[in-house]
């Protein structure tokens, strides 16, 4: 996604993922694309942490997509992990333009239900954005590298993207 | 417990007259186990909601030390949800205003000790 779709779209998820942090009572929650540009988080203090996050997010998606190809499933639905104390919850966030990626940290104040449930209600008012129709996609190496980079950038800068 | 308990717990409990949707809800993950439905009634945000309810009822009920939660009972303009603890899960059912409410409290009532 290019730097000026990129301020867009930003911009435009920044409310929508907003009511779902607070709806579902999740306590962090991340959207990133496949290549691992962050578009938005709520509740995340550390940019390491972000990094970190939106890497294995892509990797996550595109591993669970290839898993999903290989026993025929053809689409997955979202990726669950119960821990003790917390839970995640990972799923793909269709769009008009890009399938984007959206990682959800919960904790006893909410359920995977519950989750499931906002979650789809997000991915119905992200697929109505404007943004996305705009949004125009990148295809080779060095604007990749580039797009990443505009993505990192906009994490480390002082307000970060969709911070709610 | 079996898959065959389920199915027979709801069936007994969709039978009753004005219900329009039985489930087994796991409590925590809030998702339903098993659900019969009728058209129109969607179980997953059904469950979800459900098990929302039990768990912040159940705890506002320690916190007035009324001690384990048995049994919520919504009402509203055009219809109750009852719901049941039955351990790891909950029983329940979505009935229409003019339900028989007594009947559906006592088969799910009966349905959660059977699952317990």
């Amino acid at each position: 996604m290019k730097r000026e779709d990129l301020d867009r779209v930003v911009a435009a998820l920044r409310d929508p993922t907003a009511r779902f942090v607070q709806e579902a009572r999740v306590r962090t929650c991340i959207v990133v694309n496949g290549a691992g540009q962050v578009l938005g988080q709520h509740g995340f203090t550390r940019s390491y942490q972000l990094v970190n996050i939106a890497a294995l997010a892509a990797a996550a998606h595109a591993a669970a997509g290839a898993l999903a190809r290989i026993t025929e499933a053809e689409r997955w639905t979202h990726l669950h992990n119960a821990g003790e104390r917390q839970q995640m919850f990972l799923a793909p966030l269709r769009t008009p333009f890009e399938e984007l990626i959206l990682v959800a940290i919960f904790d006893e104040a909410s359920s995977l239900g519950m989750v499931q449930m906002f979650f789809d209600r997000l991915v119905a008012e992200v697929q109505a954005l404007p943004e996305f129709r705009r949004a125009r996609a990148t295809s080779d190496a060095s604007s990749f590298e580039r797009d990443l980079e505009a993505g990192a950038s906009r994490i480390l800068s002082t307000d970060g993207p969709g911070e709610g | 417990m079996s898959n065959e308990l389920f199915v027979q717990v709801l069936q007994r409990l969709s039978r009753v007259p004005g219900v329009r949707g039985a489930m087994i809800v796991d409590i925590v993950a809030g998702v339903p186990v098993v659900a019969e439905v009728a058209e129109g009634v969607q179980p997953a945000p059904v469950a979800a909601l459900a098990a929302s309810l039990f768990q912040r009822t159940a705890r506002a009920a320690e916190g007035v030390a009324f001690g384990k939660l048995d049994t919520v009972q919504l009402e509203a303009d055009a219809g109750h949800v009852v719901v049941a603890d039955a351990g790891e899960t909950a029983v329940v059912a979505v009935a229409e205003r003019g339900a028989q409410l007594g009947l559906i409290r006592l088969e799910v009532h009966r349905a959660a000790e059977a699952l317990r």
